[in-house]
């Protein structure tokens, strides 16, 4: 369980004139479901696309199954699945053409598990690529990266374009995969209930960094929203460290703190609030508080979780 | 690496049958020129050898673009990089096929020349190794101009291969009918095939796909 399918050892990525990645370390061990969040634009995808070697890195090194991406061979290919953002297949090629240059390619290939998820999606063999809808053609390439019986499985957002349907159809068979022991998988998505649904661990990249890296149960445990009012007007500063976000309105307050303790408490008591009352937060809350432009600047060490 | 191969054929079938075609043609032209032997007719040939070796340059500088632009704006290494298969293979398979291409022209018109050899030739040593002086500079030359436009292909300009493809379609020519096929011009063309392979396969290998 201590061996890393995927490690990436101080990322950087400089591109267009800013950094898409700046110093980015993960590790995701063997077994874990790992779900990478981040807004448009926060190198979600320039991450994976390093990863598989699709892209070089400006510095840093990143490994797949203990080799590094820039040489990875073939074998080791052939333990990853993958399903690109936008669904990259030929779009000229039948999907029947496409299926047995996957096929031919492959050396581990589970014909009677692809039947299956062909039959399950409904997908004609006998129409181009470029006739399918993003939703079917999201099914195509799924299959395809689940056929090959993958050690890792990378999905960049790949639900996107899906109905509600042949999202959830994706999501067991998802866990389907995850069941196989040691099946690892690192997953993007915009839909956060469904990361929400399936990931162990999650990690938010904002503006090229990982501010978040831990377990999704630690994540809820260790952010925190309250509503604390005042007998008086807000206080400016609460002297508190690790603030994500903080808004005020007249005498009440709401902040959202990660590494919320005792100690932290003791801070607030210290103000004489007349309340002060947890917000419940989904994963989705905690998201858009951790990549919303704060008005307060934050040290960048004191950031990540 | 077969598997590979065969995409490649099948997805530039008409550059092959197209050399089918022009080697069909060339065929024909070589046996009829052996057959009317008649020295006032030979310049005929010789002013034919201009288009053909145009031809020549020409199909196979646009198979090399061919390979390369698709393959940049269909994303197909893109997607084959996705499966069991490294950048490398890719690449060598592309360039067999390109040679497997050249071979398909230049093949039967050696096994065409030495059959008329035998029959016509006189023996004398002369006529030994004169149809490898021939076909050894023509196969070098279409390997450097497929070879340059696998090069000048990867982009996603349309401009960019068309201005390449008719930068060596000027440079090449006039070099042939100058120097002829001797030493020299093997010479420059393997230099000039060396360097654009190391140029593709370095930035095929390297840019993000």
């Amino acid at each position: 369980m201590n061996e890393s399918v995927v490690e990436i050892e101080n990322l950087v990525k400089y591109f267009d004139g800013r950094y898409v990645l700046d110093g980015i370390n993960l590790k995701v061990p063997r077994g874990c479901i790992y779900g990478l969040l981040g807004r448009n634009a926060s190198g979600k995808t320039t991450t994976i696309r390093i990863l598989l070697g699709h892209e070089p890195a400006t510095r840093g090194r990143t490994f797949l199954l203990g080799a590094e991406s820039t040489s990875l061979s073939a074998k080791v290919h052939s333990r990853i699945g993958y399903v690109a953002e936008g669904h990259n297949l030929i779009q000229n090629y039948k999907v029947g053409r496409v299926v047995k240059l996957c096929k031919d390619l492959s050396s581990r290939w589970n014909n009677k598990f692809f039947k299956h998820l062909i039959e399950t999606f409904r997908l004609p063999m006998d129409r181009r690529v470029r006739e399918l809808s993003i939703g079917m053609r999201a099914q195509l390439n799924l299959s395809l990266a689940m056929a090959i019986d993958p050690e890792l499985l990378i999905l960049d957002d790949p639900t996107l374009g899906m109905d509600t349907v042949v999202r959830r159809q994706f999501l067991e068979l998802a866990i389907d995969v995850i069941q196989q022991q040691g099946r690892t998988i690192l997953f993007c998505s915009h839909i956060l209930s469904d990361v929400e649904r399936i990931a162990d661990r999650i990690g938010i990249l904002t503006a090229g960094k990982l501010v978040v890296d831990c377990p999704l149960e630690e994540l809820k445990e260790r952010i925190k929203k309250l509503r604390v009012i005042f007998s008086q007007s807000a206080p400016e500063n609460l002297h508190l460290t690790e603030i994500i976000n903080q808004q005020v309105q007249g005498r009440e307050m709401v902040i959202t703190v990660a590494n919320w303790n005792r100690q932290k408490q003791t801070i607030l008591e210290t103000f004489k609030p007349s309340s002060c009352t947890e917000i419940p937060m989904s994963l989705e809350d905690i998201f858009i508080e951790c990549t919303r432009p704060s008005l307060i600047p934050l040290p960048a060490e004191k950031e990540e979780l | 690496m077969f598997t590979l191969i065969k995409r490649e054929i099948e997805d530039h079938i008409a550059y092959f049958i197209g050399a089918i075609i022009l080697s069909a043609v060339l065929t024909a032209l070589l046996t009829s020129a052996i057959y009317y032997d008649d020295p006032g007719e030979r310049p005929v040939f010789v002013v034919l050898s201009i288009p053909v070796i145009v031809v020549l340059i020409i199909g196979f500088a646009s198979m090399g673009v061919s390979q390369m632009y698709t393959d940049k704006n269909r994303k197909i290494s893109a997607f084959l990089s996705a499966l069991p298969v490294t950048r490398g293979r890719i690449l060598t398979a592309r360039i067999i096929t390109g040679i497997l291409a050249i071979l398909i022209v230049i093949v039967p018109l050696i096994i065409t020349g030495i059959f008329l050899r035998r029959l016509f030739a006189p023996p004398i040593p002369i006529f030994s190794g004169l149809i490898f002086d021939i076909s050894a500079p023509a196969f070098l030359m279409a390997f450097a101009c497929y070879c340059l436009g696998l090069q000048t292909g990867w982009t996603s300009s349309r401009i960019t291969p068309t201005l390449g493809g008719l930068v060596l379609t000027c440079i090449l020519v006039p070099l042939i009918l100058v120097k002829g096929f001797g030493t020299h011009i093997k010479v420059i063309l393997i230099l000039f095939i060396v360097a654009s392979l190391i140029r593709t396969w370095q930035k095929f290998k390297s840019t993000a796909l």
